[in-house]
């Protein structure tokens, strides 16, 4: 392929992962039952941890970041971008079942950029997620020493978070296209959530717990916003969190890419 | 297979099917050795029932699904190796209009133009231009979900024709449509024809493929048992037939015997005669003549062309209508 060639289709696929990103954004903010789990369901929990487990600041060992609902704005964050990720899966087996995924098949496009457009859209989401709760989390009375900077590279790190659950989701739909399991793997999401310190630092956690959340790559990312949103390194590496985001970015994203080509293979 | 054709499509087809054949891991044969082949220009009418295979040549045609053996071409392109180049030429309907009910009419066109590689204001131009054909202008900012059966399907043909294909492939385009969305659709796929799109059409409906199509190819069990022009099945079938309905239906017995030396005469359930003969209408004038020597009233005399339901009996030995209940 010539270097004009190459560069038209990549201008081309550019514009089909932008509109495919679009769709994805759209759908999902006029869905009900996308936006309930997505947006009300972490700040219900946010609400709830903040009130009824803030005693858990005065443990020792427990970092001062002057108020728990602060400490967990990023758990919050994590969990939202998980649940945005797994609704993207279920749009995906929707659109499965439905029969709209074979028009995007049918489509003159990579197949690779149905993959990205889906986990596009969702990264804004997780975008959306994490202004929104941090926001919220301002309101309920958190103070992060961050800044603005600070902030920017939370609702970075969210992006990367939600695109990675994204990956994650597409692979399993693309893998099973069975929306009813797509719908129950809710569970899980909490697994992941539990499995890394979203609502607790790590030295706090039993020691399985602890053991787990050093192999969970959430675990650094959720730190990272951590060391973000308080400008401490004590509470997390940023740079760690970005790395472990973009790590779990490609590799969920290659497996949904393997997923896509298992399906049409077969 | 029963072949009907005075000619074929041949070398310069448009739609080249030979030996194709699709196996599932199942260990079911869809599609059995499928050979066709379309001219540019022609609406070919795929015919058959539920399960019969159509639905799986179409997604091998369209590239939604590899072929086990055989091979296939549109628009000059194989289906395998060329799969991208096929997407570009071709535009395709699929059953039950997929569309996504939680967007606008127009903005499912929008998309559709994005993904054919449109630019936005050209994407917008196309949407306004097919909107306005396809009769959706008033709905076009309203969700899908509040969309009528032949609304949605009156979209899914606008966004199959965004980058102006030259081989549409339409799979039941009207299947649970009423007679008068049915009809405007069949008005848009004929002006479409006229344009020079080449169409591929499945169908359960044999007045579908009798209306629209050039010529017809009936597929039973993933075989193609039948092809031909309409005209040219239905000479499959035999003699045209002329019913004869009389005003006092118990003189159905001697009118029998005394209308013998003009046909082949048999008893319809809901009472009146069957003459098949060769002279078609031309008989009409005899046999009144005989029945009114016999002093027998006519009521009402027809001449009945062979339809393809008729061909479709006499090709698979059942009814269309069976081998759907059969399946399902």
């Amino acid at each position: 392929m010539s270097s004009f060639a190459l560069e038209r289709d990549l201008a081309t696929q550019g514009r089909v992962i932008t509109a495919l990103a679009k769709r994805a954004l759209r759908v999902q903010l006029r869905r009900a039952q996308f936006l309930l789990p997505s947006f009300l369901l972490p700040l219900l929990l946010l609400a709830v941890v903040a009130s009824g487990t803030s005693a858990a600041q005065q443990l020792p060992g427990f970092p001062n970041t002057g108020s728990y609902v602060g400490f967990v704005v990023s758990g919050t964050i994590m969990q939202g971008t998980l649940l945005a990720g797994l609704m993207a899966g279920i749009a995906i087996a929707g659109d499965i079942e439905g029969g709209f995924f074979d028009r995007l098949l049918s489509a003159p496009i990579h197949r690779v950029s149905i993959v990205l457009g889906r986990v596009l859209g969702t990264a804004l989401i997780g975008m959306v997620q994490a202004i929104l709760f941090v926001s919220v989390a301002l309101l309920m009375g958190a103070d992060f020493q961050g800044g603005v900077i600070g902030v920017a590279l939370t609702v970075l790190l969210a992006a990367l978070s939600a695109s990675a659950a994204a990956g994650l989701g597409a692979t399993i739909a693309l893998r099973t296209g069975s929306l009813s399991l797509m719908q129950n793997l809710f569970p899980f999401v909490f697994v992941l959530l539990f499995t890394a310190p979203a609502f607790f630092p790590r030295a706090l956690l039993n020691p399985v717990l602890e053991t787990i959340s050093v192999v969970n790559p959430l675990s650094y990312v959720v730190e990272g916003m951590r060391g973000a949103l308080f400008d401490s390194a004590a509470l997390g590496s940023v740079w760690a969190g970005f790395a472990a985001g973009i790590g779990s970015v490609v590799f969920t994203c290659a497996l949904a890419v393997w997923a896509m080509r298992s399906r049409l293979s077969s | 297979m029963i072949s009907a054709q005075d000619g074929t499509a041949g070398a310069d087809a448009t739609i080249l099917v030979e030996g194709l054949e699709r196996v599932y891991s199942s260990g079911l044969r869809a599609v059995d050795g499928v050979d066709l082949a379309v001219a540019a220009g022609e609406i070919y009418g795929f015919l058959g029932p539920n399960g019969a295979g159509k639905s799986t040549t179409v997604r091998i045609l369209t590239t939604l699904l590899r072929p086990t053996g055989g091979h296939a071409s549109v628009a000059g392109y194989d289906v395998v190796k060329e799969a991208s180049q096929v997407r570009r030429s071709i535009g395709v309907a699929l059953q039950e209009a997929a569309l996504d009910p939680l967007m606008t009419g127009r903005e499912l066109l929008e998309l559709q133009g994005a993904l054919h590689g449109l630019r936005r204001a050209e994407s917008k131009l196309r949407a306004e231009e097919l909107l306005e054909r396809v009769d959706l202008v008033a709905a076009a900012e309203r969700l899908l979900n509040t969309y009528s059966g032949g609304m949605r399907r009156r979209l899914d043909l606008a966004m199959a024709l965004v980058h102006r294909p030259n081989v549409l492939f339409l799979d039941e385009p009207t299947t649970g449509l009423d007679p008068v969305s049915r009809s405007s659709l069949w008005t848009e796929l004929r002006k479409l024809n006229d344009e020079g799109t080449t169409i591929f059409l499945t169908t359960q409906y044999l007045e579908e493929a009798e209306q629209l199509a050039d010529r017809v190819g009936i597929i039973d069990h993933g075989k193609i048992v039948a092809e031909g022009t309409p005209q040219e099945l239905g000479r499959l079938v035999g003699e045209p037939g002329l019913y004869v309905k009389l005003i006092d239906q118990s003189q159905c017995e001697r009118a029998r015997d005394l209308l013998a030396v003009h046909g082949a005469v048999s008893d319809r359930e809901a009472g009146g005669l069957t003459i098949r003969t060769s002279l078609g209408a031309r008989a009409i004038a005899p046999i009144v003549r005989t029945l009114d020597e016999a002093q027998i009233e006519v009521d009402a005399v027809e001449v009945e062309e062979p339809t393809l339901d008729d061909v479709f009996i006499a090709v698979t030995g059942h009814r269309a209508e069976d081998a759907i209940e059969e399946d399902s």
